[in-house]
């Protein structure tokens, strides 16, 4: 009863979606509110388990997990959150490039060798032509690799 | 295709926090009321104790949406779930811990008005060669057959999986039957001094987690029937197994103390008032 009405309920609300009378929210309310209403993409959805199998991982994932685990299969990491790693001084010449998907980074320097000094944290700016460690004048530049709008609304 | 440039999954709003927290309010005033004898506080602690039941039920039911529906639970959520899952069950140890506390500072050093004696005076304990004997062989049983559901589903092996899990919850239910069956046959009372409340308080505890244990893996079951669970993505599986084998551990320290150690031989008391 409760589930039929449901369903009738969604399916006019995306007949309208469809229609275009009302308008998806950009910030959703529910986090199952998207799919409901349609918000699938296609290219992200593997074959499933085929009837009376376990799945593997790689046939059931959606979703964000489903691109970790498909660049693994490539032998690559889909998300780099390992530390940044300092091999030479930089300097002006040839800085250390931070790579960064917003327009700043917070870097801890430690001088070079690592942990020369204290860390002393900075904030790499994309508009600044480079940043400077106050303590050993290490140089640091943002590289700038995401999209100026940062869509979903996320101010972290 | 925009992507997160991080593996962490950034949670949406949500009304269920607040629902909770409501809930909770709700449930533990009207308890204050109903013990303290106010009006309707049995009802409002029955609403109460809904609205957390339900609260709990749609949360995780969206945390399942999350995770096997939309994928946002990627390598790196999945450890921090489990990890939460152990450092809940380390809160369970300690809480228990307080109850096995209780238990010895009323059983090492037993008071005047016990007899001076453990079992008190007057105590015709559980003879723990019995029913708990038979209980303590049920669920360890149950873990083995929780250990061959899991390996299976690691296998690939879904018929395995589902009759492994299926034996461990029928197991689960018989001894929560027996122990209800000893609880109504037992010649005490959770009212009968020490003894009696630490006895069930323990005993209790530990039914009401065997209860929630057997919730749990009851939803990891209908998970496995609709092929949620794959071979190396089972968070909720894991967790459900980490709390059960805990359960597991609790009763063979509760078998051990309150059965062997608290329990056995009541004492012979010599011109007893009691027959």
């Amino acid at each position: 009863m409760l589930s039929s009405a449901l369903r009738r309920t969604v399916g006019s609300a995306r007949l309208l979606v469809a229609k275009g009378v009302v308008r998806q929210p950009a910030a959703r309310a529910f986090s199952v509110l998207g799919p409901r209403l349609g918000e699938v993409n296609t290219s992200m959805i593997g074959p499933g388990a085929k009837p009376g199998t376990i799945p593997d991982d790689i046939e059931q994932a959606t979703g964000i997990e489903r691109a970790e685990l498909l660049a693994k299969l490539e032998g690559k990491e889909l998300f780099d959150i390992d530390g940044l790693k300092i091999t030479a001084m930089g300097t002006k010449k040839n800085p250390i490039m931070v790579k960064s998907v917003d327009t700043n980074r917070y870097v801890g320097c430690s001088g070079f060798p690592v942990d020369s000094h204290e860390t002393i944290w900075l904030c790499v700016e994309k508009s600044h032509e480079f940043d400077r460690c106050p303590e050993c004048g290490q140089v640091f530049k943002l590289d700038f690799v995401g999209t100026e709008d940062k869509g979903h609304g996320h101010h972290h | 295709m925009k992507f997160q440039p991080h593996p962490y999954h950034l949670v949406e709003p949500s009304p269920w926090p607040l629902a909770a927290s409501i809930a909770l309010l709700t449930s533990t005033v009207s308890a204050v009321c109903l013990f303290h004898g106010y009006s309707h506080g049995g009802v409002i602690l029955t609403m109460g104790l809904l609205a957390v039941l339900s609260t709990m039920g749609l949360w995780w039911a969206d945390v399942i949406r999350e995770g096997t529906f939309l994928g946002h639970h990627t390598l790196r959520v999945q450890r921090g779930l489990i990890l939460g899952v152990i450092l809940f069950i380390v809160s369970e140890c300690f809480f228990f811990l307080s109850i096995f506390w209780a238990f010895f500072d009323a059983a090492l050093a037993p008071t005047v008005e016990l007899g001076c004696a453990w079992p008190p005076a007057g105590i015709q304990p559980i003879d723990p060669w019995e029913w708990p004997l038979v209980n303590t062989i049920l669920l360890l049983s149950s873990g083995a057959t929780a250990t061959w559901s899991h390996h299976a589903l690691i296998a690939g092996d879904r018929k395995d999986a589902l009759l492994g899990l299926a034996c461990t919850l029928v197991l689960a239910l018989i001894f929560t039957g027996i122990q209800l069956y000893e609880y109504y046959e037992a010649s005490f009372t959770i009212s009968d001094g020490a003894f009696g409340s630490a006895f069930f308080f323990g005993t209790g505890m530990h039914g009401l987690h065997v209860l929630i244990g057997t919730i749990f893996l009851t939803v990891c079951f209908y998970r496995l029937i609709n092929y949620h669970l794959t071979k190396h993505h089972h968070v909720g599986f894991e967790g459900g197994l980490l709390y059960w084998h805990f359960v597991d551990f609790v009763w063979i320290i509760l078998y051990i103390f309150f059965y062997h150690f608290g329990g056995g031989e009541p004492p012979i008391i010599k011109n007893s008032p009691w027959p």
